[in-house]
């Protein structure tokens, strides 16, 4: 079967998870993906996630991020290191960097000299709060984006403190890949190449959309403090209601009169009780009694006769469920949106898999996180056409590994 | 200045957010994006009337941002003569996107067998709830797909409610995931010819969301990222929230002395530096919720400006936990066009709406309109796209396909 970006050649400059996956969804639909390590500080990464379990056996963290990737240790202390890296600069359709811009800078590897190199390469650049303002400079860290963005006081209860999500970054990663394909869209139609801008702070603020939208739109101190779960603004929908056993029955039924009669019923309140036979009666003047009036009957039944019911009239509706759930859940499987797959010197792992299907251009897993340097020789003899004695010489003199 | 999508048409039969949203990030970048909706109703995003229990105000921004730079058709599909016009359409057309359940698109005969015989090169995208595989159709809505993510469970204090990430966070994930799979197949198709059908489903999107917890447990197995756990515990106290004497603060440093060291000079606190349960990251480590504990009685001393100001010079990387107030006037935000201002003609005056996430240098993407009125396009698009003549569209008005 054919890939989608088959014959795409992407330098991958991240050292972040979230601008590595970036990068990572372009090779998981066929671009050639070279990721380009920094020597000597990548002897000392191995990996990038946070926090591996080492005790596991494998770098999971790597084994999504750098996945379908080749790897290119390379000196660019060295002025022969960067010679490499302006070679390939020319062989390449994109540039994928989460540097910080002063860094950049420096070392030449801004858009401005990148493109000089390559006119119509597309560069993409992941910071963390975007590439103007007063706080264009500091650093990409999730957290931090996430604490601007407004939403961490807002999502527990009253009283609690504030969450991180730690979702900022996945959002991110989905914008540079997307961003890349509109400005390869552009250059197909032009021969045109142009700088993509995706930043950490961006990504929280779009995953917030309808929250940060409606305080643009409405204002009011109800988008600035948590609302009380029993003070939930529609009674059927976005709310959480726990079972007698413990699990958390979760409601979305937004359009009330739909789901009315269905939820009515199986929690045993008459469908025709004058209290609630309407949208706004249920919305409005009796909000806060429904609550309570579903907070009681949830509490009547442990989760495995809610889940029961829900499913079988098909509400939309469900418990929440932990990890376990997905881990072993069939549909994630067979959409192959988590993969389970032998790993040499482990054995049967599980992983994170593709969250878009293509019925042509399926996405694949073609290898697993490389070495560091897994690839450099190849690259620079395949892609560069360097004599083996110029690869030697590099080698020798520790520019590449 | 030229857009990176002209030329590019899209069918946009979605409703609520997730699929609206998807076809919004192709309209701000120039796709010429048509929303076909039922008649009289439209979208049921148009009845969105409170948020959080609060009318949603003279304009209704739930639909009118992610429906911006959007053309209306209405169209009754129910009808054959409806069908035919929408099939005319998608000959027309590059993008067939949809979130309505596949049951329902094939029973309307608008399944991608049907579609992409009417036109080889369309590019068929859905947006189902759990996937095009594997048969589970029930309704998918964001928080009850969220729900059965894992997600949810893990945030938050123990004992405490699960977290929900916010109003159609998931939706705006899928449909992010959607507008990069329309674009993949557009290239695919650009070399040979050929469409094929693109779906991104709300669980696939969820699950990538959580991704870096759920690898990890994937992984391990381990109850540390699928259970809440409490702040009190973090394994590192460098890297973690605390209460000022106003407001939270994220501190984020990683645990290492010399960051240990500046830290305590930062906070004032000479003595803290000398503590010897404390003086490795080690010993932070293990002592963490005893380090935690201190931290939050020093921090509650002061305001977060004040912490923020004396640490600046420091470097030591914090950040207040800001209000969705302080984000509305955050300078950051409006420079990078975050947030933009349109016109709407509803209330015939500019709004503050959510603006462009994705930066291009040289086609950026725009908001020129907000949201469309229900059919407004129907008979143009009609005549001028599909080459009706009137006698033909009032036949159609006739049958009812068309008001």
């Amino acid at each position: 079967m054919s890939s989608a970006l088959g014959e795409l050649v992407v330098l991958d400059l991240t050292t972040a998870f979230w601008s590595s996956l970036g990068a990572a969804l372009l090779g998981d639909f066929g671009a050639r993906v070279i990721r380009v390590e920094k020597l000597p500080e990548a002897r000392q990464q191995p990996g990038n996630g946070a926090d591996e379990d080492p005790a596991v056996g494998w770098d999971y963290n790597a084994e999504l991020a750098q996945r379908n990737k080749l790897s290119l240790a390379l000196d660019l202390d060295e002025e022969s290191g960067r010679a490499v890296l302006q070679d390939l600069i020319r062989k390449a359709d994109v540039f994928i960097t989460d540097w910080p811009f002063s860094k950049l800078e420096n070392r030449g590897l801004d858009y401005a000299s990148v493109s000089a190199l390559k006119p119509d390469i597309i560069y993409a650049h992941g910071s963390g709060f975007g590439p103007k303002g007063p706080d264009r400079d500091l650093p990409a860290l999730d957290e931090l984006a996430a604490a601007r963005t407004g939403m961490m006081p807002i999502l527990p209860q009253p009283g609690q403190p504030p969450v991180y999500a730690g979702a900022g970054g996945m959002y991110t990663a989905v914008m540079l890949a997307f961003g890349v394909a509109l400005a390869l869209h552009h250059r197909e139609e032009t021969g045109e190449g142009q700088q993509v801008d995706a930043s950490l702070f961006a990504g929280n603020i779009y995953g917030a959309s309808l929250d940060v939208q409606a305080y643009l739109a409405m204002g009011g101190e109800r988008f600035l403090r948590p609302v009380p779960r029993l003070d939930a603004g529609n009674p059927m929908s976005g709310v959480l209601y726990p079972s007698k056993d413990g699990p958390w029955v979760c409601l979305t039924m937004p359009d009330t009169d739909r789901w009315w009669p269905g939820l009515a019923q199986i929690t045993g309140i008459d469908p025709d009780d004058t209290r609630f036979n309407s949208h706004e009666k249920r919305c409005e003047e009796h909000r806060l009694e429904l609550i309570q009036v579903l907070e009681e009957a949830f509490r009547q039944r442990p989760a495995s006769h809610w889940k029961a019911v829900l499913t079988e009239r098909q509400l939309s509706a469900d418990l929440i469920e932990e990890f376990d759930y997905p881990a072993s859940d069939e549909q994630a499987r067979c959409n192959g949106y988590i993969l389970e797959l032998d790993r040499p010197g482990v054995g049967r792992i599980k992983t994170l898999g593709f969250p878009i299907s293509m019925s042509e251009t399926p996405a694949r897993l073609d290898r697993m996180a490389p070495c560091l340097g897994q690839h450099s020789a190849a690259i620079l003899h395949e892609m560069l056409g360097y004599s083996e004695d110029r690869t030697a010489e590099l080698v020798a003199s520790g520019v590449i590994t | 200045m030229a857009r990176a999508l002209e030329g590019i048409r899209v069918i946009d039969l979605t409703v609520w957010f997730q699929g609206p949203v998807a076809a919004q990030h192709l309209a701000d970048f120039g796709a010429e994006v048509i929303k076909v909706e039922r008649p009289k109703t439209g979208d049921q995003g148009r009845g969105v009337r409170s948020i959080k229990a609060l009318p949603v105000g003279d304009w209704n921004q739930y639909f009118l941002v992610i429906n911006r730079n959007k053309k209306s058709l209405a169209l009754d599909l129910k009808k054959p003569e409806g069908r035919e016009i929408m099939y005319r359409l998608v000959e027309e057309s590059d993008v067939f996107l949809s979130n309505l359940g596949l049951p329902l698109l094939e029973s309307w005969e608008l399944g991608y067998e049907k579609l992409s015989e009417v036109n080889p090169r369309l590019v068929y995208a859905t947006n189902t709830g759990y996937g095009r595989l594997g048969g589970v159709h029930k309704p998918s809505f964001d928080m009850t797909v969220q729900a059965l993510t894992g997600l949810m469970a893990r945030l938050g204090e123990p004992d405490q409610p699960p977290i929900y990430l916010g109003m159609g966070s998931g939706d705006a994930y899928g449909g992010m995931m959607s507008a990069l799979g329309i674009m993949l197949a557009l290239h695919h198709r650009r070399r040979t010819g050929k469409g094929q059908w693109v779906d991104a489903s709300l669980y696939g999107a969820q699950l990538f969301l959580t991704a870096p917890s759920l690898q990890a447990y994937l992984a391990t197995g381990s109850e540390r990222y699928s259970k809440q756990q409490p702040r009190e515990a973090a394994p590192n106290p460098l890297w973690n929230t605390y209460s000022c004497k106003d407001k939270w603060i994220f501190l984020c440093l990683t645990n290492e002395d010399k960051n240990w060291l500046q830290l305590c000079q930062g906070l004032d606190d000479p003595e803290l530096a000398k503590e010897p349960r404390f003086d490795s990251a080690e010993k932070r480590r293990q002592n963490a919720r005893a380090l935690i504990e201190r931290l939050d009685e020093k921090l509650k001393q002061r305001d977060a400006a004040e912490w923020m100001e004396r640490w600046k010079p420091l470097g030591i990387i914090a950040s207040p936990i800001c209000n969705l107030a302080d984000l509305g006037s955050d300078p950051q935000a409006w420079e990078n066009d975050y947030f933009v201002e349109a016109y709407c003609e509803e209330v015939q005056r500019q709004v503050q709406v959510r603006g462009l996430p994705i930066g291009l240098s040289k086609t950026p993407g725009v908001v020129n309109t907000l949201g469309p009125e229900l059919g407004q396009d129907t008979e143009l698009i009609l005549a001028d796209t599909l080459g009706y003549s009137w006698d033909q569209i009032g036949e159609f008005k006739a049958h009812g396909a068309i008001p």
